[in-house]
């Protein structure tokens, strides 16, 4: 290993650059939407078990909380992360900050009227956005702007040494823009049924492995080096977790149609191929854990860095629980059930807001000159999201393993057939699990308002510390030519 | 001082551009009140403000001490009239692109090795289409011949306008309409192919819908969808629910002899709209 540095520009005086303004801007209206998502999970979990006390059913509300959180609070506050540490690691400005300004104001413009339409009824049905071609289309076409913005400021960069985060960035944004390219895939009109289902599946897996996981994985190895200052343990290990979650991408989807009118062989492939998923996500949760080698008293006083690197931990458990169940044997009782339900749920608001939180914390300080007046909320957060999201994950697995078992049980027992609704004792058993979930889902919305007032708090309220501010080698020019 | 040569001098203290100083300078007089005069005159030197001599500190280092953790009476509180809170300017580091030590003298820690990133985004696009191709195209496409059965149903225009409003109100986030030929689903109609036009859905939160056509009748399923049996209830017009029933009253996958509808005929409504 070489002995030099990247570009890192360590603390300046105060008066933030524009860049940073951006990404503090980002993680601002992120933070914004994730209690509107968490409002709306929550509303879900309750129509899933009391559908009928509701007047919306659990389908719009669960398209709507996809929407406030993959599109408004994952993908906002992760391009945040990125203006955020593009110019510190490539010496070279942002590309078109006004862009990236423009693509935050772009996307949660959308966003919010993306929720309009579907709660007044015009949705689409598609999961898991639920919008009709006509918002799917520039929706989708604000996921360009990140893909922009970083593949022209790396072209312009100074540094030439590259550090590992930014292959994570680099894959991530291309992913994302290709992602949003193939769900429009499933709005074209000559396309039948079965691949509109697959078309959905690829963008619901592919988001989390492409964009949640890899993104928010590469951006917490900056963090937790530069914080703790003290050198990633492997380049090599890094690698071979951004390219396992990159060959992981959608098989876990494709997964969930097990036994379904797909072809036969896709089964197996998607199994196998599927393993990629938790070698991916313990390659990069090993690689954090052998460089925290003797610093893990350290995280105590590092909130954001262990939200990280219990965000890694989680993210191997859930990438292992969806491999489990990408095998037909147990993909025969677990698919179709609440058990991708808690994947998915687990991927996105345990580990999608953990890793995101394992940068915010720690970048808000050197963004803004100001710092969290005390740790103690944010441990809050980190220890309501965990028992929160674990429960719900728990919860709504058990009920999917119920009721699989209860239509494997119900068919062999002919209570099944005139119901489709599987063996009733199951199914009752089940009803409960929902309740529980329910129940823990308050606990993780908790969570979340402790990460919006961490985030908020800081911003509006915090204790001044130094800020780092970006300084060039040459007066750059601020035209972006 | 002037303002200019206040500029120059904290440019050259600080060692950056006196672009960067001055913009700092005014971005920092605004969070705190001062004039940027005042600010250029503490980072040049020549203000009341306790500027240090520039030093090198890592970012671990406060340089501004918080208000609140500043000892109350500091000894060596001069007695002229309190000088204006403007923090020590901490030196700067180093000015991109950085090939330095850490100030700290440690080994640098944020470490790369050449290469070029965007090489990585053609890896990543071609590692992309392979899986697109493979896990999407491939499985999407027919791959059986014609055979004596399909799960193509011949809908009405008004199912077809049903199927519309099926999913516009989040009907295919609950209900599959896809019958595996797994034992879990035996009964519940004919195994769907893959030339479905039906909503195939990835959830079964409440029954599979592929066959609810042979189980329910139009009165039956108009009663569950407004709300009995646990169903939500959903506040649809007359039309669409017209056309929503027209939909499922027509969806009748079950193969003849073998099916559930040739068996059992019109089923109950028992926990036909329940979750679980």
């Amino acid at each position: 290993m070489t002995a030099t540095q990247t570009a890192d520009i360590r603390a300046l005086f105060g008066a933030g650059a524009d860049e940073d303004r951006v990404a503090t801007a980002h993680f601002l209206a992120g933070s914004l939407f994730l209690a509107l998502a968490g409002v709306l999970q929550l509303l879900a979990l309750f129509a899933l078990r009391f559908g009928n006390l509701f007047p919306i059913s659990f389908g719009r509300l669960e398209s709507m909380a996809n929407l406030a959180m993959m599109l408004g609070f994952l993908v906002i506050s992760l391009t945040g992360g990125i203006y955020y540490v593009l110019p510190r690691l490539t010496g070279a400005r942002l590309w078109r900050k006004e862009l990236a300004l423009i693509g935050l104001i772009l996307t949660s413009t959308l966003v919010l009227l993306d929720l309009l339409a579907v709660v007044l009824g015009f949705g689409g049905g598609r999961q898991p956005l639920g919008l009709p071609w006509w918002l799917d289309l520039p929706t989708m076409g604000t996921l360009l702007i990140p893909a922009a913005v970083t593949i022209m400021t790396l072209r312009r960069r100074e540094e030439k040494r590259s550090f590992v985060t930014l292959w994570f960035v680099v894959g991530g944004v291309v992913w994302l823009a290709l992602l949003g390219a193939v769900y429009l895939v499933g709005d074209l009109p000559f396309v039948n049924s079965l691949a509109h289902v697959y078309s959905d599946l690829f963008f619901s897996a592919g988001f989390v492995t492409l964009w949640v996981f890899t993104v928010g994985s590469g951006l917490f190895y900056y963090t937790l080096v530069k914080e703790l200052d003290i050198p990633l343990a492997s380049r090599q290990l890094a690698a071979v977790g951004f390219w396992s979650l990159g060959f992981a991408a959608a098989w876990w989807g494709t997964a969930q149609l097990v036994f379904g009118p797909g072809p036969g062989w896709l089964d197996g492939v998607a199994a196998a191929l599927g393993l990629a998923f938790p070698i991916g996500a313990l390659a990069n949760a090993a690689n954090a854990s052998v460089t925290l080698q003797g610093h893990w008293e350290d995280l105590g006083e590092r909130p954001g860095v262990l939200s990280g690197v219990i965000g890694l931990y989680f993210g191997v458990i859930v990438a292992v629980l969806a491999s489990f169940a990408s095998f037909p044997s147990i993909g025969s009782v677990a698919a179709l059930t609440g058990y991708w339900e808690a994947i998915e749920y687990a991927a996105l608001f345990g580990v999608g807001v953990l890793l995101t939180a394992g940068l915010t914390f720690e970048a808000l300080p050197r963004l803004s000159g100001l710092d969290m007046r005390s740790p103690d909320r944010p441990r809050s957060f980190i220890r309501l999201t965990v028992i929160g999201v674990g429960g719900v994950a728990i919860s709504l697995i058990a009920a999917g393993l119920l009721s699989g078992y209860s239509w494997v049980a119900g068919s062999n027992s002919a209570a099944y057939l005139d119901t489709g609704e599987g063996w009733a004792a199951g199914a009752g058993a089940a009803e409960v699990l929902l309740l529980f979930a329910f129940g823990f889902g308050i606990v993780a919305f908790l969570g979340q308002i402790a990460y919006v007032s961490t985030i908020v708090g800081t911003l509006f309220g915090g204790r001044p510390v130094p800020q780092e501010v970006l300084v060039y080698g040459q007066d750059v020019d601020d035209t972006n030519e | 001082m002037t303002q200019m040569s206040d500029l120059s001098a904290a440019a050259d203290a600080l060692g950056v551009p006196e672009s960067i100083v001055q913009r700092s300078a005014a971005a920092r007089a605004a969070e705190t009140g001062m004039t940027v005069d005042e600010v250029l005159a503490a980072w040049a030197g020549g203000g009341a403000a306790p500027v240090s001599a520039p030093t090198p500190a890592p970012a671990a280092e406060p340089a501004i001490a918080a208000p609140e953790e500043e000892p109350a009476g500091e000894p060596e509180a001069p007695t002229a009239p309190a000088p204006p809170a403007v923090p020590s300017v901490p030196a700067p580091v180093a000015a991109a692109p950085i090939i330095a030590a850490a100030p700290s003298g440690k080994p640098p820690v944020l470490v790369g090795k050449e290469d070029h990133p965007l090489a990585v985004l053609v890896g990543a696009v071609g590692l992309f289409v392979a899986v697109f191709l493979v896990g999407l195209v491939g499985p999407a496409l027919p791959f059986d011949e014609p055979g004596a059965r399909s799960s193509d149903l011949p809908y009405s225009e008004l199912a077809l306008e049903g199927q519309d409003v099926y999913l516009t109100a989040g009907c295919g986030s609950c209900h599959t309409q896809m019958v595996r030929p797994i034992v879990a689903d035996v009964g519940l109609g004919g195994v769907t192919l893959n030339d479905s036009n039906q909503v195939l859905g990835t959830r079964r939160f409440g029954p599979d819908l592929s066959d609810v056509g042979s189980r329910l009748s139009g009165s039956q399923i108009e009663t569950i969808v407004a709300g009995v049996g646990g169903h939500p209830a959903l506040s649809l017009s007359s039309t669409d629910l017209e056309a929503l029933v027209a939909y499922l009253v027509e969806s009748k996958t079950a193969v003849p002899g073998e099916g559930p509808g040739e068996d059992s005929g019109a089923g109950t409504e028992e926990g036909a709209g329940t979750t679980g």
